[in-house]
C-alpha cells in the first residue's frame, strides 16, 4: 500500500513539475526504468562512457576498419568507453529530437551535441537554459582557440560552447559529368544541371550564398533581399533545377553520380575522396559556419570537458585535421578552430597543411560571410523557408 | 488452329508449337518474371553484402570480399543497435504471443457478449496507418512525461503485435476438431488439463508461427519505434541514419542474415509440411 | 456446480482482459490523448495549451491539400498495380501450385523478411541515375538523355507497391485456393470459353480476395513516408513526411496530430467510397 502511496506523489510532483524528482511518469510508476537528467555537480570524476553525438563525415577515420583513430587513442589515455553517434544531419532535427527531453528536464543520453552558429538552435540552447557551463579548469587546452572565435555573440565569454570545426559553404561538381560550375546562377539556372542539384536545407547557408550572387548583403538581411533570394531559390525548385534539399545526405549522391553538383560543405568533399569532385567558393562569395560543441543539460561536465581539453592539444587536431595517409586514415578537412594545429597537419599530411580549403589565406576569408543571425529567428523568414523546403 | 498447324511447313509446325507452348504457359513465365521482380532488390542487397567498396560509399560493385561478413559489427554502433533490436523483438514477440492467443482462444471457444467489439478492437490497429499508430503513442508519452527509450519501443512493439497473433492463433483454432478435446473432457481430465494436454500440442504449430511473425515484424518496424525511442537506436534506426551518408556494407551483411535466418526456418516448416501432404495422399 | 458455471462465464473475460487492456491503454487512449493534442493552440517556445483550436485542422487542410491528395494518389495507383501485378501469379499458385504452393508462397513473403529500409534502399541502387534501369530505358527512349527516375514520383510509387505486394498477393491467394474445382470445371463446361468461366464465376468468387488486399495495401500506403523520403523529392512528399517532420523535428504538435486524424479520415472516406463500389458485405465479410 505504501508502495502505491509513494507512486501516485510521484505522480502528483510530476504534475505539479516538483524541482526534486523531475521525471517519474508513467513508466517509473510501472516500474520501468526512468532516466533523471542528472544535476551534475562538478565532480572531477571521469565517467565510464562518454556519449557523444556529431555530424556525419566529421572525424578522422581508419579507412580499412572502419574507427576513429583520435577516439580510440582517447579511449586508451583516458579509459573513458566513447560511444560516438553521427545522428546530426541538420540542426533542425536533431534540435527537434532532443528539445522534448530537455524541456521536461529529462537526460538526452548525450555529453557532447555539435550545433551551427548559422541556424537557431545553438543560441536557443543556450538561452533556454539547456547547455550545461563549460568547467574550464579541466579545459587548459582552451588557450589554443583561435582569437575569432573567443567572443562570439551567442555566446560571448565561451562559458557553454566550444568550436568543433569551421567550414564554408559553397558549390561541389563532378568533372566528370560537367564543366566547372563556379556560380550559384550558373547552379541554378544551367539547364544541363536540371534535376542533377541539390539546395542545402539550412536557410542560413543557402541564402548567404544566394544573397551574395545577387550582390545583397547577407549579414544584414533585409525583406527585400529576402525576398530576392528566396523567390531565386523557389524558381530553381519550381523549374525543377533543384532536385533535392538535403543535409549531409547529398554526399552519397554525389558520391554516386545522381548529381552533376550540389550545394555543399567544403570538407565534405575532401573527405569523400573522389577525384572527380570538386569544391569552390562560388564567384561572388559563399558562407562561412562554425560547429559548436555544448554539453547538453545532465551530460557529464567533467568528462565531456576532458575530451574538449583532448580536441584542443595541437598535436591531436593536427592528426584529426589531416588523417594520416601512411596508415590509411582521413582527416576531418574542414577549418580546425586551434591555433597550432596546422604545424602538427604538415607533419602528417603535407597536402593538407597547404590546402587554402583547410587553412585558408586572407583572400578566401574575405569572400565568405556569415548569415545574419537576427534573419534567423524571423518567424515569418523561417515559416517561408519551412514550407519551401518540405512542400 | 490445329488444322492450321498440321498444314503448314514443319518449320512454322516448330514456330506454332512454341506459340503454343508460350500460350499455354504464359502464366507460368509471367510468374517466373514476377519473382525476378519479387526477388531483385533481395539479390541487390544479398551482394552488396561483399561488396569492397574503396571509398565510403556502398552503391557500386567494386569487388568481392568476406570482410563485411568478418567484421559484421566493424562500424561504430551496429552492434548495440542489433542487439537492442533483438532483445525488443524478443520480448515484443513472447508477451504479444501469450496476450495475443489468449484472446484468439477465447473469441473460438467461448460465447460471450462483446464478441463484435472485441473483433473490431482486434482490427482496428491493423487497419491503421503506422504513422498514426506511432504518432499517438508519442503523444501519449509526451503527455505524461515518460522517458522515451526501451520501454516506449517494448510497449509500442507488443501493442502492434498483438493482433497479427491473434489473427495468426485464431486462424489455426477455427479449424481443428474439438472432439479430441471433449474426448479429453469425458476421460474426466479438467479444463486446465485439457487444454495443456490436448489443445495446447494442437496449436503449438500455430503459436510458434505467431512468435515468428512478431518477432519478424517487431524487428523490422520503423516508423512506430522512429516516433518512439527518444535517444535508442533499434537496427532500422540505425539504417535510416546511416542511408544519410550511404550505408555501410555491414547494414547489408545484417540484413541478409536476418532474411536468411527467417527465410530458412519457414523453408524448414513449408518442407515438413511437404512431407507430410506427400506421405498422406500416397 | 454453479461455481463451475460461473467460472466457464468468467474464463472468455479473464483471457481476454491482458490483451485487450493493453491495447485500450496503448492504442485507445493514444488516439484520445492525440485528439486532444489537435485542439491545442500555442508554439513551442510558449507551450501548447488546450483550447478547441479546430483551426488547427483548417489550416493543415489549407497548407498541405497537395500532400493530402498525392498521398491517396500514390497509395491508389500503388494498390492497383500491386493488384494488377499479382493477380495472376496468385491465381497460378492457386491452381497451378500443386505440392510447390508453400514454397512459392514462401517466395511471395520473402520481401518481408528484408528489412523495410534495406529493401527501399536496394531500389535506391536499382533505380539509380547510372543504374542499368535507367541506361535501358534511356537506350529505348522511354526517358530522356537526361531523365532520371530517382526522385520522381515514379520511384516512389515503384517502392510503395513492391513493398506493400505480398500484402496484396496473399489474401488473393488464399481467396482463390479457397475456390472448389469442381465448380471452375462445371464453369467452364457451361460457359466454354475458360475466360468467360474466368469472369463469371473465379473473379467473382475471389472479391473478398481482392477486398481485404485492397485494404491492406491502401491503408499502409497512404501513410507511408519512407518511400518518398528515400525515393522520391519534395514534390513528391506524402502527408506522412509532413506528420513526421512536424512532430518530430519542428515539435509543432497540435498541427501534426491535426493532419493524422485528417489522414484517418481521408483513408476512411476513401474506404468507404470503395465499399459502396464494391458492396458493403464483401467489406465487412473480410474485416472479421
Amino acid at each position: 500500500m505504501t508502495d502505491v502511496l509513494t507512486r501516485r506523489q510521484l505522480f502528483e510532483r510530476a504534475a505539479a513539475g516538483g524541482a526534486v524528482l523531475t521525471v517519474p511518469g508513467l513508466l517509473a510508476a510501472c516500474g520501468g526504468s526512468s532516466k533523471k537528467a542528472a544535476s551534475s555537480t562538478s565532480s572531477h570524476q571521469l565517467a565510464k562512457t562518454l556519449r557523444f553525438s556529431n555530424w556525419t563525415l566529421y572525424m578522422d577515420r581508419n579507412n580499412k576498419n572502419h574507427t576513429y583513430p583520435s577516439l580510440i587513442e582517447f579511449e586508451k589515455k583516458y579509459g573513458v568507453h566513447v560511444r560516438y553517434t553521427t545522428d546530426i544531419n541538420d540542426n533542425a532535427s536533431f534540435f527537434g529530437k532532443i528539445q522534448g527531453p530537455l524541456s521536461r528536464g529529462q537526460s538526452v543520453d548525450r555529453d557532447i551535441v555539435v550545433l551551427t552558429d548559422n541556424d537557431r538552435y545553438l543560441a536557443l540552447m543556450i538561452k533556454k537554459g539547456w547547455a550545461e557551463k563549460l568547467d574550464k579548469s579541466a579545459i587548459p587546452n582552451i588557450k589554443n582557440l583561435i582569437p575569432v572565435q573567443q567572443h562570439p555573440s551567442f555566446d560571448p565569454n565561451r562559458e557553454y560552447s566550444l568550436p568543433w570545426q569551421s567550414g564554408m559553404t559553397g558549390i561541389a561538381y563532378n568533372d566528370k559529368l560537367t564543366d566547372p560550375i563556379l556560380s550559384i546562377d550558373d547552379l541554378l539556372t544551367n539547364p544541363k544541371l536540371k534535376g542533377k542539384i541539390t539546395c542545402l536545407n539550412s536557410m542560413g547557408d543557402a541564402l548567404t550564398i544566394v544573397m551574395l550572387a545577387n550582390g545583397d548583403d547577407p549579414t544584414k538581411v533585409t525583406d527585400k533581399s529576402f525576398n530576392a533570394a528566396f523567390n531565386k531559390i523557389k524558381q530553381a525548385v519550381d523549374s525543377k533545377q533543384i532536385r533535392q534539399f538535403t543535409g549531409n545526405d547529398y554526399a552519397p549522391l554525389l558520391a554516386k553520380g545522381d548529381l552533376v553538383a550540389a550545394m555543399s560543405w567544403s570538407g565534405d568533399i575532401a573527405q569523400l575522396g573522389n577525384k572527380h569532385l570538386h569544391w569552390n567558393v562560388p564567384k561572388d562569395g559563399g558562407a562561412i559556419w562554425t560547429d559548436n560543441m555544448l554539453i547538453p543539460k545532465g551530460g557529464n561536465v567533467y568528462t565531456a570537458c576532458v575530451y574538449m581539453n583532448y580536441v584542443y592539444d595541437p598535436k591531436v587536431q593536427g592528426l584529426m585535421e589531416a588523417g594520416d595517409p601512411k596508415r590509411n586514415i582521413t582527416g576531418i578537412y574542414y577549418i580546425p578552430p586551434v591555433a597550432g594545429a596546422g604545424e602538427w597537419a604538415k607533419k602528417y599530411d603535407p597536402s593538407v597543411a597547404n590546402n587554402p580549403l583547410i587553412f585558408p589565406p586572407k583572400e578566401t576569408l574575405s569572400k565568405v560571410k556569415i548569415f545574419d543571425s537576427n534573419a534567423l529567428n524571423n518567424q515569418k523568414y523561417l515559416t517561408a523557408w519551412q514550407n519551401l523546403i518540405s512542400a | 488452329m490445329s488444322a492450321v498447324a498440321a498444314t503448314t511447313q514443319p518449320r512454322g509446325e516448330i514456330l506454332s508449337s512454341i506459340l503454343a507452348f508460350v500460350r499455354h504457359h504464359v502464366l507460368t513465365l509471367y510468374s517466373l518474371l514476377f519473382f525476378a521482380y519479387l526477388l531483385l532488390p533481395i539479390a541487390i542487397v544479398v551482394a552488396f553484402s561483399f561488396n569492397h567498396p574503396t571509398g565510403n560509399f556502398n552503391y557500386v560493385w567494386q569487388g568481392f570480399t568476406w570482410d563485411n561478413w568478418r567484421y559484421w559489427d566493424g562500424v561504430p554502433g551496429i552492434r548495440s543497435a542489433v542487439f537492442l533490436s533483438l532483445e525488443i523483438a524478443l520480448l515484443a514477440s513472447l508477451v504479444a504471443t501469450a496476450l495475443g492467443t489468449m484472446i484468439a482462444l477465447a473469441l473460438v471457444r467461448y460465447g460471450f457478449r462483446g464478441r463484435a467489439a472485441t473483433n473490431i478492437m482486434i482490427f482496428l490497429p491493423l487497419s491503421t496507418p503506422e504513422i498514426v499508430l506511432g504518432a499517438s503513442l508519442l503523444t501519449l508519452f509526451l503527455n505524461l512525461n515518460v522517458v522515451f527509450g526501451f520501454w516506449t519501443i517494448l510497449i509500442a512493439h507488443i501493442m502492434f503485435c498483438i493482433s497479427f497473433a491473434v489473427v495468426t492463433v485464431k486462424a489455426r483454432l477455427v479449424g481443428f476438431d474439438r472432439h479430441l478435446e471433449e474426448a479429453a473432457m469425458d476421460l474426466g481430465a479438467n479444463e486446465w488439463v485439457t487444454f495443456r494436454k490436448v489443445t495446447l500440442p494442437l496449436i503449438a504449430p500455430a503459436i510458434l508461427a505467431a512468435l515468428l511473425l512478431c518477432f519478424a515484424i517487431s524487428i523490422d518496424d520503423f516508423v512506430v519505434t522512429y516516433f518512439n525511442a527518444g535517444s535508442e537506436t533499434t537496427f532500422p534506426l540505425f539504417v535510416w541514419g546511416a542511408a544519410r551518408v550511404g550505408a555501410p556494407p555491414q547494414v547489408n551483411v545484417i540484413g541478409t542474415a536476418i532474411f536468411v535466418i527467417a527465410v530458412s526456418g519457414m523453408l524448414v516448416n513449408v518442407l515438413i509440411q511437404m512431407r507430410r501432404t506427400r506421405a498422406a495422399t500416397s | 456446480m454453479g461455481l463451475l458455471h460461473r467460472h466457464r462465464q468468467l474464463t472468455p473475460y479473464l483471457l481476454l482482459a491482458p490483451g485487450l487492456l493493453w491495447l485500450g491503454v496503448f492504442f485507445v487512449v493514444p488516439l484520445g490523448f492525440l485528439a486532444y493534442q489537435s485542439l491545442q493552440s500555442g508554439n513551442f517556445d510558449i507551450g501548447y495549451s488546450f483550447s478547441w483550436a479546430w483551426g488547427n485542422y483548417w489550416n493543415a487542410v489549407r497548407d498541405y491539400r497537395p500532400q493530402f491528395v498525392r498521398s491517396l494518389e500514390y497509395a491508389g495507383i500503388a494498390t492497383v498495380l500491386a493488384l494488377v501485378v499479382s493477380y495472376p501469379v496468385a491465381y497460378w499458385i492457386a491452381f497451378r501450385g500443386g505440392r510447390w504452393k508453400n514454397l512459392l508462397l514462401l517466395f511471395i513473403v520473402a520481401p518481408f523478411f528484408v528489412t523495410y529500409l534495406i529493401r527501399t534502399l536496394a531500389w535506391e541502387t536499382i533505380l539509380s541515375d547510372n543504374g542499368f534501369v535507367v541506361h535501358t530505358l534511356q537506350h529505348l527512349h522511354v526517358l530522356g538523355p537526361g531523365g532520371r527516375l530517382l526522385a520522381t514520383s515514379t520511384a516512389v510509387v515503384t517502392g510503395i507497391t513492391y513493398n506493400f505486394l505480398p500484402f496484396m498477393a496473399l489474401p488473393l491467394y488464399v481467396s482463390l485456393e479457397q475456390i472448389d474445382h469442381r465448380l471452375l470445371e462445371a464453369a467452364q463446361d457451361l460457359y466454354a470459353s475458360k475466360w468467360k468461366a474466368f469472369v463469371r464465376v473465379t473473379l467473382p468468387l475471389s472479391l473478398p480476395g481482392v477486398v481485404a488486399g485492397t485494404l491492406l495495401t491502401f491503408i499502409p500506403a497512404a501513410g507511408d513516408f519512407i518511400n518518398a523520403q528515400l525515393l522520391g523529392s519534395p514534390e513528391n512528399h506524402m502527408i506522412g513526411n509532413v506528420i513526421q517532420s512536424k512532430f518530430l523535428e519542428l515539435t509543432d504538435y497540435p498541427a501534426a496530430a491535426s493532419m493524422s486524424f485528417i489522414l484517418m479520415a481521408a483513408i476512411l472516406v476513401a474506404v468507404a467510397v470503395y465499399a459502396r463500389a464494391v458492396g458493403t458485405e464483401q467489406l465487412t465479410g473480410t474485416a472479421v
